[in-house]
């Protein structure tokens, strides 16, 4: 079965009508991991675009057709933990235990209870939405933003110009906790994110699996609401978000990019990095570059999911 | 809620359900005479509003199709273009 074929057959058990804006990454994404988790399963949502957006259920109502749970911006990764080891205990090591967060709850208020749980190896697949910033709450930058972001706490100024950091690279951080199994995807390479999310729920019957998503928001960084998937392609042709993925502790490059297309290219056509400075442009394709090379050179071999 | 039924009483009241469609201001329509039937579009919509039929024919359904465009974009027949709303009627 070819991943269309598997996707025009697996049910959704998100309810049909959520708030996530028009040509929400994140909405995408959120459908496409449970399809594929499907019916046996159990989520956490944390607060974050998706945890707003009524899939967790509202007063009496719930919203999806599989428990979810909403734990707070710090404690998804505890508190699937305890929920995995009641599944372990009862026997019941056949329930998928899933998270889908934000880069928020993820690498910033969620990292320390992220870290224990991947440390323990517990039995999730945990997957984050990086939309770089706060999305739901006004966009605010995160540690995932891009330097030269225009958010609403890094504006552009007399005394700033958009963010001035460099982005946290999370899912290098999390492949070094010696996971079951880390990849990253974006979901323009579609046949390459529903292989990555069937090993990573294969993978966390075993132990923690990690699975960092690239979730463009047309409402945070200001693109035609119809252009999300041609900028998750050129984030990924760009060499801007990589595709790799590590299992067996091998890295393997699953996308094998050999005309990488400019960074100026990637951002021309996004809002947030409007005012980005001639400096800025070149330290982001330099840090690009850089990330790269030291990804190609953790990866023994090039096979490509698509 | 007149009396309890259950432990909790999330999902009580069954599921939360926003009517998307009428955020739409244009909706995409399908030439089903330059379609290919590759599925691209399905794969791409966010909320699941491309559907394969019981003719065994990929299909958008407007119920909840919030009118984003993305899979016009993304069609690689151009099969899909974006039709102005008219109207009240977002049937
Ligand atoms: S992407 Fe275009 S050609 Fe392919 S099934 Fe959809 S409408 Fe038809
Ligand atoms: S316009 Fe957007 S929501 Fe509607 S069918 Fe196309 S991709 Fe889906």
């Amino acid at each position: 079965m070819n991943y269309i074929q598997t996707l025009r057959t697996a049910k959704d058990v998100v309810t049909p009508g959520m708030s996530a804006c028009q040509g929400c990454g994140a909405e995408l994404i959120l459908r496409r991991v449970l399809q594929l988790a499907g019916q046996n399963t159990i989520v956490c949502v944390p607060p974050g675009c998706l945890g707003g957006s009524g899939v967790v259920g509202w007063d009496y109502q719930t919203g999806m057709e599989i428990p979810v749970h909403i734990p707070l911006l710090t404690n998804t990764a505890s508190y699937l933990s305890g929920v995995s080891r009641m599944y372990q205990r009862k026997g019941r090591g056949d329930v998928n235990i899933v998270c889908v967060a934000g880069d928020g709850a993820t690498a910033d208020g969620g990292f320390q209870s992220l870290s224990g749980a991947a440390e323990r190896n517990e039995k999730i697949l945990y997957i984050c939405y990086d939309n770089e910033g706060y999305m739901n709450t006004g966009f605010q930058r995160s540690s995932t933003t891009t330097l030269g972001s225009h958010t609403s706490t890094t504006p552009l100024g007399s005394v700033i110009s958009g963010k001035e950091q460099q982005q946290k690279y999370l899912p290098l951080i999390m492949s070094m906790h010696n996971l079951s199994y880390c990849a990253t995807a974006s979901p323009s390479h579609m046949a390459d994110m529903v292989a990555k999310i069937e090993k990573g729920l294969a993978w966390s019957k075993e132990g923690f699996a990690y699975i960092h998503m690239f979730s463009p928001c047309p409402t945070g960084w200001l693109y035609d609401i119809d252009q999300g998937i041609q900028i998750a392609r050129k984030a990924v042709q760009s060499n801007f978000f990589p595709l790799w993925e590590m299992e067996n502790r091998k890295y393997r490059m699953t996308y094998d990019n050999k005309k990488p297309i400019s960074i100026a290219d990637f951002v021309k056509d996004i809002g947030k990095f409007r005012d980005l400075s001639e400096q800025d442009l070149a330290a982001i394709q330099s840090m690009v570059d850089d990330r790269y090379e030291k990804l190609k050179k953790l990866s023994s071999e090039a096979d490509c999911n698509e | 809620m007149s009396e309890r039924k259950h432990i909790s009483p999330i999902g009580q009241e069954g599921l939360y359900v926003l009517d998307t469609a009428s955020w739409r201001t244009h909706r995409p329509v399908m030439d089903k005479n330059t379609c290919v039937e590759c599925g691209i579009c399905l794969s791409y919509c966010p909320v699941n509003s491309i559907i394969f039929n019981d003719e065994n024919k990929y299909e958008i359904t407007y119920n909840y199709c919030k009118g984003c465009g993305i899979c016009a974009v993304e069609c690689p027949k151009k099969s899909i273009s974006m039709v102005a709303e008219g109207g009240e009627d977002h049937g």
